[in-house]
């Protein structure tokens, strides 16, 4: 046995992690209800901004995902895709403010989240945060 | 849909908001008694669910199919929190519940936007 004091990791949907998974699968709920209802009924309207609500959508159900099991993929696939949730909020707030015309109708992730409180951009800095503080060390 | 109902729907779920997070603070897990109040936020919904139905069949709103799916939403988020709040009992389930709960009032919320008969 290794000397070091390692601490396995923990899981990450107990404790305060639950309120974390609570909230990641109310916006995966919300963000795939919206696109599925945006591609069926109007896709042609900005097909691009409807394909990037799904994309949100499924990245949300990969981060409960991850953040709801324990098994071995978990805590990558949290990993993963809360980082690829906070770079999509990041380059699709930051285009959106600077020049909105490319996306005629608003996603999750339009305006860092300003439809739904800004939770869309805090919510990834608080999965990192949680990951980290969950971590094997 | 800017109604009696709406408006105690929308007192109801923020009432259990308050309590779930208050429950938290007092470091309690929630018990039997906290249960019963979800189930009686829920049956509210319920009964709103079932009459803004009925009722957007009759009319024309902009977003129908919309509508519907917040219905839904409105009447499911909180059971299915509440059964996961539960399932590992300690002091964060009251705050899971209020997350529900909050997404409940903005799924209520929504409905009343949308309720533009004819619109």
């Amino acid at each position: 046995m290794a000397e070091a004091p390692g601490r396995k990791a923990r899981a990450t949907s107990t404790g305060a992690g639950r309120i974390l998974v609570a909230v990641y699968g109310i916006f995966a709920l919300s963000a795939t209800a919206r696109a599925a209802v945006q591609i069926a009924g109007k896709f042609s309207n900005a097909p691009l901004a409807y394909l990037l609500s799904a994309l949100a959508g499924v990245v949300y159900i990969l981060a409960t995902v991850g953040l709801a099991s324990t098994r071995p993929w978990a805590r990558p696939l949290a990993w993963t895709a809360v980082l690829f949730e906070l770079t999509g909020v990041l380059v699709v707030g930051t285009l959106t403010v600077l020049d909105a015309g490319d996306f005629p109708d608003d996603t999750v992730w339009s305006f860092y989240g300003r439809g739904y409180g800004f939770i869309p951009l805090v919510l990834p800095l608080v999965g990192l945060w949680w990951l980290h503080r969950t971590r094997a060390r | 849909m800017y109604d009696a109902l709406a408006l105690a729907t929308l007192l109801a779920t923020g009432a259990l908001a308050v309590l779930g997070l208050v429950l938290t603070a007092l470091n309690r897990p929630p018990g039997p008694e906290f249960k019963i109040a979800v189930g009686v936020v829920v049956a509210l919904l319920a009964v709103q669910a079932a009459i803004g139905a009925v009722r957007a069949f009759g009319v024309t709103l902009p977003e129908q199919s919309t509508f519907l799916i917040y219905l839904a939403v409105s009447v499911c988020v909180l059971p299915i929190a509440t059964q996961f709040a539960y399932a590992e009992p300690t002091r964060w389930g009251g705050t899971v519940v209020a997350v529900g709960a909050v997404a409940t009032l903005v799924a209520v919320l929504r409905l009343q936007g949308l309720w533009v008969p004819g619109g």
